[in-house]
């Protein structure tokens, strides 16, 4: 024991400059590390203060390694005046500069991370991809900080690069729809094309208010209520409608409804006039309803409107063209109410039975029959928050829900006129346009072309 | 008396959203409401079997679509002897107001198999949808077990037998509600009475769309070529149909316009009449090298299909008809249809407008001229039928129907909110 401290003590005497040097060459790279730090922060801090917010982040993040860095490299020059012999230098610079390069990957990961996540709390439609492009850009670090290393060491990185880049390639084939959105969703934040807000209306068919724009996919709120997800290369190949911001909202949306009838027969038949003006006095208002409005209904599709189903029968089977014309020149839509209409066809018929009171009897089996309409009113999923939506809405829905709000809303549920005048004037306010649907006498069409008069009457307003 | 459920799906050809470029997405949309509103209820549908016979054939697509839907909807039939079909088979025929000798047997035979289907068969429906006369007398069931029944009648009852039918009526009386095919067939009835036409299937091999070369091969090998106008009538071969009134009318037609008449369809085998008068029109067309008198074998759909397809015009003289689905299945091939003004052909054809109808021999000769002359004309009333049996001859409105029908049964107002 006493011998070895001997010997050591004597080497230290022998070689104390050996030890002293890299020492102070170790002190002297961290007081001048502290002293640049000092200078640089100072100079960084006062340039950039006020100029850029992230640079606090930069400060924060780089203030404590920036020491160790001066640190390794402190040692290192240490280690280059030492008396260590050439191999022992080589081996400790290759563990000093993996310490750097490990400790200066860790801090661009990290300022990195900050900065982005700076970046994209501002831009809503980039926080859902928060986590996607951070991790892109991490692992985008810390492979380049790993290729470094294994350079350092002297490991061959060529197939690594090679590797790497097949693995990317593969990777954006095997992603390209997801790549394509994402580079589609760049196009569309950068052109402002599409906005959240604005009414758009895709060539397939679909259409709506868009509710959100992520680089993915392209959020539209469909006329049904449903959300509808475009990607959005889908958005940027296809023909769009962009119909603008959205138009003044109804105090209260429009709920499209739609009726199917089912017929009951009475029993009831008249086989000549005097039968048929008797037992059409009797008869419930469903049956009127169903005689005036069941032609229209079955031969929607043909033109000119047919009339009703008694100037038919006194045509068809009592040959009787005059009574038939008058008939059918009763102009439904001038009666408010049922009753009304009914008095109307008696009226008719009574009248023309004074002055030819011996008409023709029907052919056995070619009665006129009475029937009665049940009509079963259901709600359809389109619902209008403003002429926009209303318009679109009415180009998808039935026939039917067209015939149940003009035709039975107005006359039969006896509200006297029909259901999108009375939204119109009383949840939009617009009088002039309510009174233009009011008296659209909607017996003169077919359903199809009532459909699109009245699309063209609210597109004309809202141009 | 089996439910034959799982044979029904197996059989199902056709499944709901095949019909969906045909008649649109909101149809089917309210179909399903419908059916959702039914939810929890058995529909137990009843007739008197499974296979055979036009009732069956509905069923056998209605009862699968039904279940696609989501009702709950089942089918069985009654147990019946020889003896017991041939009563119903009288009963049936009275009914289309012919002549039939019954006997108080008959009557006592009807009764006494309607009571061991009463004892035999489990009743377990919400609904009782019962078909025809065979199976009407089940309704005595109602008075134990309650519940909704509606008895379905797929026969004229226009004019039918008073007896046969006092006998009927008196079970009929007990059902909650009845359907008829035709406003015609209804009947003074304290109960209440549905209009529910029938339909044809837009998807079956009758009425599917054919390719131009299965319409050559089925013309080809019955002799027809398609160089002049063809004029068709697809009837079984009975008087009612008129065919010898065909062949006149054509004669009349034929003196200043070139074309051709074909007569196609099959006897049946409970019609003796038939074989006779398929000879009789055999040898009326003797010598006319225009006419061509067609048997065609049962179950010849596509056949069938070909010749309307094939055709200018399509004629159904009926002297009697009870619907006459066939027009609307040679509507449906948008031909322009010349037709009696009978049972429930005026449904379907409005005079001028989807057709034309007639009441004569003289009348039918003059509309096939009219419509030889004017190809415009009889193009525009040939789309016009198209889209009237679109509306509401398929099997999709009958479904609605059906539905409206099993929900109206609760529901005694004229105007239902769902």
């Amino acid at each position: 024991m006493f011998d070895w401290l001997t010997q050591s003590w004597l080497w230290l005497t022998q070689n104390w400059l050996h030890i002293v040097a890299p020492l102070l060459v170790f002190l002297a790279t961290y007081v001048v590390g502290l002293w640049v730090r000092r200078v640089v922060y100072r100079a960084f801090n006062r340039w950039a203060v006020g100029k850029w917010e992230g640079s606090q982040l930069i400060i924060q993040t780089t203030r404590t390694p920036f020491i160790y860095w001066f640190l390794i490299l402190g040692a290192f020059i240490a280690i280059q005046v030492s008396k260590l012999d050439s191999s022992g230098k080589v081996l400790a610079g290759k563990v000093l500069a993996s310490l750097f390069v490990f400790s200066l990957t860790w801090v661009v990961v990290s300022l990195s991370t900050k900065i982005l996540k700076l970046y994209i709390g501002k831009v809503p439609r980039l926080q859902s991809s928060e986590p996607l492009i951070v991790n892109t850009v991490r692992i985008a670090i810390a492979v380049v900080g790993a290729l470094i290393l294994l350079d350092v060491w002297g490991a061959p990185t060529t197939p690594i690069i090679l590797l790497l880049a097949a693995v990317i390639l593969i990777a954006a084939l095997a992603f390209r729809d997801v790549l394509a959105n994402l580079f589609s969703g760049f196009q569309l934040a950068q052109g402002e094309q599409i906005k959240v807000g604005d009414f758009i209306k895709l060539e397939s068919g679909e259409s709506g208010y868009v509710t959100d724009v992520t680089w993915r996919n392209t959020q539209i709120r469909g006329l049904d209520g449903n959300l509808v997800l475009v990607p959005n290369s889908r958005l940027l190949q296809s023909t769009v409608i962009n119909y603008g911001r959205p138009l003044r909202k109804a105090t209260k949306p429009f709920r499209f409804y739609t009726h199917l009838h089912l017929k009951e027969l009475t029993g009831l038949k008249a086989s000549n006039l005097i039968e048929l003006v008797k037992v059409l006095k009797e008869v419930p208002d469903p049956v009127i309803y169903y005689h005036t409005h069941n032609f229209l209904e079955e031969h929607h599709y043909l033109t000119p409107e047919p009339a009703n189903d008694f100037a038919l029968w006194v045509s068809d089977e009592l040959g009787d063209e005059v009574l038939s014309e008058k008939l059918a020149s009763i102009d439904t839509f001038d009666f408010p109410t049922i009753g009304a209409l009914r008095a109307r066809i008696e009226g008719v018929i009574r009248d023309y039975l004074s002055k030819k009171p011996d008409g023709r009897t029907a052919h056995e089996g070619r009665e006129f029959h009475f029937i009665k309409s049940i009509s079963f009113i259901l709600p359809t999923p389109y619902i209008a928050h403003d002429l926009r939506e209303f318009v679109e809405v009415l180009r998808q829905v039935s026939l039917n829900s067209l015939s149940y709000h003009i035709f039975e809303a107005r006359l039969r549920l006896k509200k006297g006129v029909n259901d999108f005048s009375i939204w119109i004037e009383d949840c939009l306010g617009d009088k002039d346009l309510a009174d233009r649907l009011a008296y659209l006498d909607p017996y003169n069409y077919t359903l199809e072309s009532l459909r699109s008069t009245i699309i063209q009457l609210i597109e004309k307003r809202i141009k | 008396m089996d439910s034959l459920q799982d044979k029904i799906y197996l059989q199902s050809r056709s499944r709901l959203q095949d019909y969906e470029p045909i008649v649109g997405r909101s149809c089917l949309e309210e179909l399903r409401v419908l059916a959702g509103e039914l939810s929890g209820k058995i529909i137990q549908i009843i007739n008197s079997t499974f296979v055979g016979g036009g009732v069956a054939e509905i069923l056998e697509h209605m009862v699968p679509l039904l279940n696609q839907l989501g009702v709950d909807a089942r089918w069985d039939v009654i147990n019946g002897s020889e003896e017991f079909f041939e009563v119903t088979k009288k009963f049936h025929n009275a009914i289309h107001g012919k002549k039939e000798k019954i006997s108080p047997e008959d009557f006592a035979l009807f009764s006494e198999v309607s009571e061991r289907n009463l004892e035999e068969m489990r009743f377990y429906g919400d609904i009782f949808f019962v078909h025809d006369p065979q199976p009407v007398a089940l309704i005595a069931k109602k008075k134990e077990i309650g519940k909704r029944w509606v008895w379905r009648c797929h026969i004229d009852v226009s004019n039918p037998d008073k007896k046969v039918w006092k006998f009927l009526r008196d079970f009929v009386v007990d059902y909650d509600a009845a359907v008829f095919s035709a406003p015609n067939f209804a009947q003074k009835l304290p109960i209440r009475q549905f209009l529910i036409t029938p339909s044809i299937d837009p998807l079956s091999d009758k009425n599917k769309e054919l390719d131009s070369g299965t319409i050559d091969t089925v013309l080809k090998k019955y002799g027809l070529t398609s160089d002049k106008p063809m004029i068709v009538q697809i009837s079984r071969f009975d008087r009612l149909k008129d065919p010898l009134g065909v062949i006149e009318a054509f004669e009349m037609v034929s003196k200043n316009i070139d074309c051709q008449l074909v007569l196609a369809g099959g006897t049946a085998a409970d019609d003796p009449e038939s074989e006779e008068v398929l000879e009789e029109v055999r040898r009326r067309a003797e010598g006319n090298p225009g006419i061509h008198v067609l048997l065609v074998p049962p179950e010849s759909d596509i056949e069938i299909n070909a010749l309307q397809r094939a055709a200018t015009i399509i004629i159904q003289k009926s002297l009697k008809e009870g619907f006459g689905l066939t027009i609307s299945e040679a509507l449906w091939k948008a031909k322009p249809v010349v037709a009696s003004a009978v049972g429930g052909i005026p449904l379907q054809i409005k005079n001028k407008l989807t057709g034309l109808l007639c009441y004569t021999v003289e009348g039918a000769a003059y509309a096939l001229k009219q419509l030889l002359s004017n190809p415009e004309y009889a193009n525009w009333l040939g789309q016009n039928g198209k889209e009237h049996v679109k509306q509401n001859f398929l099997i999709t409105g009958h479904l609605k129907d059906y539905l409206l029908m099993f929900l109206a049964l609760d529901q005694p107002s004229d105007v239902v909110y769902l």
